[in-house]
């Protein structure tokens, strides 16, 4: 286990390294630079000194150099297109809004999508069934985009309920806790998709698991309805929910992107297009790194979360 | 114990049974599938709304004698009327010809897509699959590298350096998306060289392409159309979405991302701009999802009683 862990954390710097590497000389490939726009109308010293200041000036291979440096010491450089800020800044200040709102979405998504899952399986056939079907259809047919605007429509420009666009401002708890009225417009748009997806993916499961014949030797034993149901049948179907987590997130990382956008939200996504934007090479990779992580992180986790659900699941290295 | 004598017996006259006839016709895999589907109602609903709609993308601006680009200065934001069906936006163009015509762009972004994440997702899995060894490993991490990496910013990049068309589109939509395929392709290659019944096809001198023909093609081939089924509308969300965020098709190209997008600025004002091209939208994704469901019920011989 413990050598496994300490590979597969080798991989990850391996695989981080690549994709800053990567994103770097993307970032050079493209024509333009963050400046050339600021600087077309500058007299010839001014631009020089300006380059100079960014350190633009310097070829590629120089460039890399300092950058992959930088990011070794955890410094990311400076910002040019949002004039003295750096990645940490922006990942203290922006990063907490738009893990709220990634945590709060997934986590109401996924629960109500569990339970509905859990009732269609339990009353198969039934029209409670049939209209969790539907209802989980008709919700991943209408993209989150169209759910965002009738949203705030409806709720904000028409009956005034909740503000039509903002985040919550101010200390930790504030950021964190407080502003539940700004929130939950969003949080309700970005859901949908997980409510539908785990909804479907949990049932289909659930019948899986309860044709097996371990589920007739369970009840033949004598157990219980809910004791088949808790020990037996849950168990097992939710191993292809852990599987799809990874998945979850990296479509919840990209789908905030729009989220925010349409409730005008102060979040990590936001500044990510106007740095991609604006070729701000500093900001592009602290981001990319920083999202990329915490996708393989996640990944990582999950693997072992598997050995937890599914203890036939051995991870290689570990008992033969 | 009973002892058994030949008194016991008696002959059955042979000639009365024909042992040739079939009582029931033999039925391929694909007329089996094909007639689950049919039988689906959901299935045929969905096929019909999805010809429905194709029908109304081919001869749109034909059916009520407008022109999607004929501008009209007297007619500027006008809502549904007999002669503008999905009223006009606000140059006074046709909307009901501006939603179809958009709707081609939007379903040959999308087919164009999976058409790629098919062909280069099934081509690399195989290829992973096949060697196996270090290729398979290097392979494999470089398919862990692009779904690692964000997506939105190799979009962003291609669509930068490529300039707002639909080609650029089409690329930058399918730099990471074959991944999937790919990773799934070379799992269920995997699984199918170590099944019996290629073992036992190569143990009675099947020569390679035939076990590739006959055995791998046809019960990869399901999974295949499955994924082309839910990928397409993925694929007209992610279309409508970056065409919003105005990273996708920009005006005079015309997408049901775009109309939406001009819809949305005058939503306060005129809100049945944005709400025919979002209702089309959401009928073709509609009828792609429960299509793709009717599949997974058709496709799946284990689901059949």
């Amino acid at each position: 286990m413990l050598k496994y862990t300490a590979r597969r954390f080798l991989e990850m710097i391996f695989t981080l390294f690549i994709i800053a590497t990567g994103t770097f000389f993307l970032l050079a490939a493209v024509p333009g630079d963050a400046l050339a726009e600021r600087a077309e109308h500058l007299p010839e010293k001014v631009r020089v000194n300006l380059y100079a200041r960014y350190g633009l000036d310097k070829p590629v291979m120089e460039r890399y150099f300092i950058t992959m440096n930088g990011m070794l010491h955890g410094n990311f450089g400076e910002s040019v297109i949002f004039e003295g800020e750096t990645v940490s800044d922006i990942v203290k200040t922006k990063g907490p809004v738009s893990a709220r709102l990634g945590i709060q979405q997934m986590a109401l998504g996924i629960t109500l999508g569990l339970a509905l899952g859990i009732v269609a399986a339990m009353k198969k056939g039934t029209w409670v069934d049939y209209s969790i079907v539907c209802l989980s259809i008709l919700l991943i047919s209408i993209p989150h985009l169209i759910f965002g605007i009738l949203l705030q429509r409806v709720f904000a420009g028409e009956l005034h309920w909740f503000p039509t666009i903002g985040w919550p401002k101010g200390d930790l708890w504030e950021v964190w806790f407080g502003g539940w009225k700004y929130t939950i417009l969003p949080t309700l748009t970005g859901c949908f998709v997980y409510i539908a997806n785990y909804a479907r993916l949990l049932k289909t499961s659930m019948l899986d698991v309860m044709n097996q014949e371990y589920i007739l030797t369970a009840e033949s034993k004598g157990l219980s309805k809910w004791q088949v149901m808790r020990r037996h049948i849950l168990r097992n179907s939710f191993i292809p929910v852990v599987t799809n987590l990874p998945m979850s997130i990296a479509m919840c990382i990209t789908g905030s992107y729009f989220i925010e956008k349409i409730f005008a939200i102060p979040g990590f996504g936001k500044y990510y297009v106007e740095a991609i934007g604006g070729r701000d090479v500093c900001i592009v990779m602290g981001q990319t790194v920083i999202t990329a992580a915490i996708y393989i992180a996640v990944v990582f986790l999950t693997d072992i979360l598997y050995t937890l659900v599914d203890p036939r699941i051995r991870i290689r290295g570990g008992k033969k | 114990m009973e002892e058994l004598t030949a008194a016991k017996f008696k002959r059955v006259d042979r000639s009365r049974f024909d042992t040739d006839a079939m009582v029931r016709p033999t039925v391929t895999y694909w007329q089996d599938a094909w007639r689950r589907l049919k039988k689906n109602p959901v299935a045929v609903f969905a096929m019909l709304l999805l010809i429905l709609c194709f029908l109304l993308m081919a001869l749109g601006p034909v059916i009520n004698g407008q022109e999607y680009v004929k501008i009209n200065a007297l007619m500027k934001n006008k809502g549904a009327s007999a002669e503008h069906w999905f009223g006009t936006d606000f140059l006074g163009r046709d909307l009901f010809c501006r939603v179809w015509v958009g709707a081609r762009a939007s379903l040959a972004v999308a087919l164009g897509c999976t058409a790629i994440q098919i062909v280069v997702g099934s081509a690399y899995g195989g290829i992973m699959a096949y060697f196996g060894g270090w290729i398979d490993e290097v392979m494999m991490r470089i398919v862990e590298i692009l779904t690692s990496m964000p997506s939105l910013l190799l979009t962003m990049l291609v669509m930068m350096v490529m300039g707002n068309n639909l080609i650029a589109l089409l690329f930058a939509m399918c730099m990471t998306s074959w991944c999937g395929t790919a990773r799934h392709m070379r799992g269920m290659i995997m699984q199918l060289r170590e099944s019996e019944y290629v073992m036992a096809a190569e143990t009675l001198g099947a020569n390679p392409a035939w076990i590739i023909a006959k055995h791998l093609v046809p019960n990869t081939l399901s999974i295949l159309i499955l994924n082309v089924a839910t990928s397409i509308p993925n694929y007209i969300f992610t279309e409508a979405s970056l065409s919003f965020l105005g990273l996708g098709l920009k005006d005079p190209v015309i997408s049901l991302g775009v109309l939406i997008s001009n819809g949305q600025s005058v939503l306060d004002l005129y809100p049945s701009q944005i709400f025919f091209p979002a209702l089309v939208l959401c009928i073709i994704v509609l009828g792609f999802n429960l299509l793709g469901d009717g599949l997974r019920d058709a496709l799946d011989p284990r689901l059949r009683q």
